[in-house]
């Protein structure tokens, strides 16, 4: 018994630079694997992400509809997830194939049909070039911060012995109260 | 005691019309029905029924998972 079901793959822009029908392929190939029927698949969009994943800042969506059969659900998900030009997927459970799907999927088949290449990769700033900034300005941190602590320490030790000469006197003047009290008592 | 008022839902006029499910796929009609947070606007909002708020809901998250929509803004 099976189902039938869409996917919509989120495919990375890298692999679908070096040619949709070997982007296609790879989805395709791995429903086939687990024994789906691909009844029509093709490309949907490409597009700017609404937040980046794993990086990337656009990427390709394909949809895909397919029968499975109702135990491969979890198989196929692992496949997926392992799959590394497989960005994101989801696959809902549809009553029928929509009318005009076979019709935009054979127009893909066809020879006059030519998939734009994905524009460049407009991703966030570069780490690299991020990295250096910070360096550069720690080091002089760190020198005022042990000029700092330089400073602070020379003080202290002054301060030490004025602090110790000042608290011996009151504490022997009350051991000298307490200790008639002692004596008294025993 | 304050007298009552008749609430008046503030509808962004949903295509009543539409008899199928809400498709995630559609995300120029979602994106009438989030907030300028990317928030989901509640029904007394958005004007619709339970169970179509419910579609909504599922619709938008979906679209959020596959990065269609944002999360936040």
């Amino acid at each position: 018994m099976s189902n039938l079901y869409e996917g919509m793959f989120v495919l990375d822009n890298k692999v679908v630079r070096q040619g949709w029908r070997a982007a296609k392929a790879i989805v395709t190939g791995i429903l086939a694997k687990h024994e789906a029927n691909t009844i029509t698949a093709r490309r949907w969009d490409e597009r700017r992400l609404a937040y980046s994943i794993k990086g990337r800042g656009r990427a390709t969506y394909m949809i895909c509809y397919f029968e499975l059969a109702k135990d491969a659900g979890p198989a196929l998900n692992r496949s997926l997830e392992l799959n590394d030009a497989v960005l994101r997927y989801l696959i809902t459970r549809v009553d029928a194939v929509p009318a005009t799907e076979a019709e935009l999927a054979s127009r893909e088949e066809s020879d006059d049909f030519v998939v734009p290449a994905p524009p460049v990769e407009d991703s966030p700033t570069p780490v690299a070039a991020a990295e250096p900034e910070p360096e550069a300005e720690s080091k002089p941190k760190l020198e005022e911060a042990e000029a700092e602590i330089a400073e602070e320490a020379a003080p202290a030790e002054t301060l030490e012995p004025v602090a110790a000469a000042a608290t011996p006197e009151p504490a022997v003047e009350a051991v000298a109260t307490e200790e008639p009290k002692t004596e008294e008592g025993a | 005691m304050t007298p009552k008022t008749a609430m008046t839902p503030k509808t962004i006029e949903p295509n009543r019309r539409r008899e199928s499910g809400i498709d995630y796929k559609d995300v120029d009609y979602l994106s009438r029905f989030i907030g300028p947070q990317g928030q989901i606007l509640s029904r007394r909002r958005s004007g619709f029924t339970a169970q179509r708020q419910k579609d909504l809901k599922q619709a938008i998250k979906r679209a959020r998972h596959l990065a269609l929509m944002p999360f936040v803004g």
